[in-house]
């Protein structure tokens, strides 16, 4: 393996230990215009927003559900081997999961219809990745004990599931306001993947058992698929090794990025509902939708059965039928009872779906825009842009996940600052955190916003013992309705 | 109160930011770990009814030579600590027998042999562990086998039958091995 396998490897793993993808803090954050993106239907107070390139939308997130980074590499002077020991292979079941997910704009452009002014188009692209691989107890037993004081235990492999992709992802929505009471939205997504690996579906076990004839019997039932798509061309330029390598990956990426790579399509759907003037019912679902991958597969597949007890020798069945590659046709055997086989046959991979909902509950007078500020950038504020002071709710979450859906509860307070900070805190149950606290903060400065979020603050105590954490930040220039 | 409300978040924002501290790590431990898992699997089985010895010119009723690699394969020769290979020995033929299991390397010389010699019917079942590694017979010895070789010698009649049902002479054989992963 060369150092370039190396660097994607640990572009992989990196991914991995950089997962949820609940954006918590910006969702129905409606002063900042990347919360559209997970409600195409919110409310939009703007007349017309722009991202800066690359700055206006940046999010990474990290998970681990049931371990940290500080039970295992605390320099606490415990063996690393008692605390793997008793942390992972103990501690954790084959519904833990590592993960993570990043996210990039590349641009995002959205504005008012001149001619219908309940119409707000967006339009953009970003770039966006994440792995997931759980936790696959069984095996990992296997290999810190292996199967001789285990014998009678069935080491499953259907625990055996990851999933990673990345893919850009070039979008038009339109946001309509169909009355005081309603604000629908819609947006159509064209994907283009960069790279997918997925292995879901497994099944199958291995087992050691006393034997029928001999001492001990071995039974491997497999029926494992790994699919990728995009990686062998990646490792074919990586083993090239040449002075141009670095180039023509980037020239690679780029025009998988660039909408060649395999495609798919998708769509966002979500709505913003006022019960009454200060009671707000919002939901969206995110990522309808399908990559179809036909170029650059190459699929792993380990399927069937064998059964083990060892070079059997019968007299007198065997006698003058033996010859002395008896070992070699046992090994023969079993890899033809299980073979191990690729193939590029194309496959639909479906988008990771995501579900939001909420209920708010606004209060206090919304205060009117600053009479006489002399200042150059004019505060962001029009009578009938922002509809609260404080506002309380709560919101729910879910992830279409490898091993069902994943979901996150959230309770929130947000307040606006004068009229140019807005503030919102959320508390967030997970599987990853009991207690995830997050803070997010928009700046308003005349047309310029910026905003910045984080989670689970209470992990920054002791860093390394957090199991989560996430940050999203990004510029935009935004021209508010009425200006 | 814009501004008094802009400093407040800052300052809470920096002792937020410099309050955040990280209980000393030391990553270097991943170096450390050890990963040595007890791998457990049959190794051969030989079975002979008391008919076909009997059909066999007296003594030596059967040999026969076969590769046998699995202990010098690089994965399992180059992790491989210590451990144990057990046979369990079954007679339920009238007649003394002995059975030899020779390992030999690639040129058929002899590293090891493991004689048994088991009476008559009724004889206790032979059970025999021989360790290798630390403490036992050299690692060296299963590196280099890449045959084996078993042979069955009748050290009693060719004509009498035991009573029992289906009398034969049944060799068992396993292994158990620590392999360093990591």
């Amino acid at each position: 393996m060369n150092i370039w396998r190396i660097i994607v490897f640990n572009i992989f793993f990196g991914l991995i230990i950089s997962n949820a993808q609940n954006k918590q803090v910006l969702y129905d954050f409606y002063e900042v215009p990347q919360a559209l993106m997970l409600n195409p239907g919110m409310k939009t107070p703007y007349k017309w927003h722009t991202g800066i390139p690359l700055l206006s939308g940046t999010s990474v997130q990290a998970g681990t559900s049931g371990i940290s980074v500080n039970d295992i590499f605390a320099n606490d002077g415990i063996d690393i081997t008692i605390k793997v020991r008793e942390k992972a292979i103990n501690g954790l079941n084959q519904n833990d999961d590592f993960g993570g997910s990043a996210q990039i704009e590349l641009f995002n452009v959205g504005f008012r219809n001149g001619n219908r002014p309940s119409d707000y188009y967006s339009f953009g692209a970003y770039g966006e990745g994440f792995a997931t691989v759980y936790w696959p107890r069984d095996l990992a037993v296997l290999a810190f004990e292996g199967n001789a004081n285990n014998i009678g235990r069935r080491f499953n492999l259907d625990q055996l599931v990851s999933q990673g992709e990345a893919v850009s992802v070039f979008y038009f929505g339109l946001n309509r306001k169909l009355n005081n009471k309603w604000t629908v939205g819609a947006r159509a997504k064209l994907y283009s993947s960069i790279f997918e690996f997925k292995s879901t579906n497994n099944d199958g076990y291995f087992v050691t058992t006393p034997g029928e004839n001999n001492l001990l019997r071995n039974t491997l039932v497999a029926d494992v698929t790994v699919k990728t798509s995009g990686i062998e061309g990646i490792y074919d330029v990586l083993d090239e090794d040449t002075i141009t390598t670095q180039d023509d990956i980037t020239a690679l990426l780029l025009k998988r990025a660039l909408l060649g790579g395999n495609l798919g399509l998708g769509f966002d759907v979500g709505f913003t509902h006022s019960l009454d003037p200060n009671t707000i019912l919002t939901a969206s679902l995110l990522d309808v939708g399908f990559v179809y991958h036909t170029g650059d597969i190459k699929n792993y597949t380990l399927k069937g059965a064998a059964t083990n007890e060892g070079i059997e020798i019968i007299l007198p069945d065997d006698f003058g039928n033996l010859n002395d590659e008896i070992w070699q046709e046992l090994v023969d055997d079993i890899e033809a009872q299980i073979p191990y086989e690729t193939n590029s046959q194309s496959y639909i991979s479906s988008r990771p779906t995501k579900l939001y909902a909420s209920f708010r509950r606004n209060f206090g007078e919304p205060k009117l825009r600053a009479q006489d500020c002399d200042c150059d950038t004019a505060p962001a504020l029009k009578t009938d842009t922002f509809d609260y002071l404080n506002a309380y709710g709560a919101q729910f979450f879910a992830i279409h996940r490898p091993r069902g859906p994943q979901m996150a509860l959230t309770a929130f307070y947000q307040r606006r600052l004068g009229s140019i900070l807005a503030v919102k805190t959320t508390y967030t149950l997970d599987k990853y955190s009991l207690g995830n606290i997050g803070f997010g903060l928009n700046l308003q400065a005349g047309p310029v916003n910026f905003y910045i979020m984080a989670d689970n603050l209470l992990g920054y105590r002791n860093v390394p013992n957090s199991r989560y954490a996430s940050l999203q930040f990004g510029f935009n220039i935004i021209s508010w309705n009425g200006n | 109160m814009r501004r008094f409300a802009i400093c407040i978040f800052l300052v809470v924002a920096v002792i937020g930011l410099n309050s955040s501290c990280a209980e000393d790590q030391n990553f270097n431990q991943i170096e450390d770990i050890s990963i040595v898992p007890t791998l457990a699997t049959s190794i051969f089985y030989f079975e002979s009814d008391e008919e076909f010895i009997n059909d066999s010119s007296a003594g030596q009723f059967y040999t026969q030579l076969f590769t046998f690699e699995a202990f010098n394969q690089d994965f399992v020769a180059d992790r491989i600590l210590d451990g144990f290979i057990s046979y369990q020995l079954e007679n339920t033929t009238s007649k003394e027998l002995e059975i030899q299991i020779e390992f030999l390397d690639e040129n058929d010389n002899t590293l090891d042999s493991e004689t048994f010699i088991i009476e008559p019917a009724p004889a206790p079942l032979l059970q025999r562990q021989i360790a290798y590694g630390d403490g036992g017979r050299s690692l060296d010895i299963l590196k280099n086998t890449t045959n084996i070789r078993v042979s069955g010698q009748n050290l009693g009649d060719n004509n009498s039958i035991s009573s029992l049902s289906e009398p034969k002479i049944i060799l068992r054989s396993s292994a158990e091995f620590r392999l360093r992963l990591q």
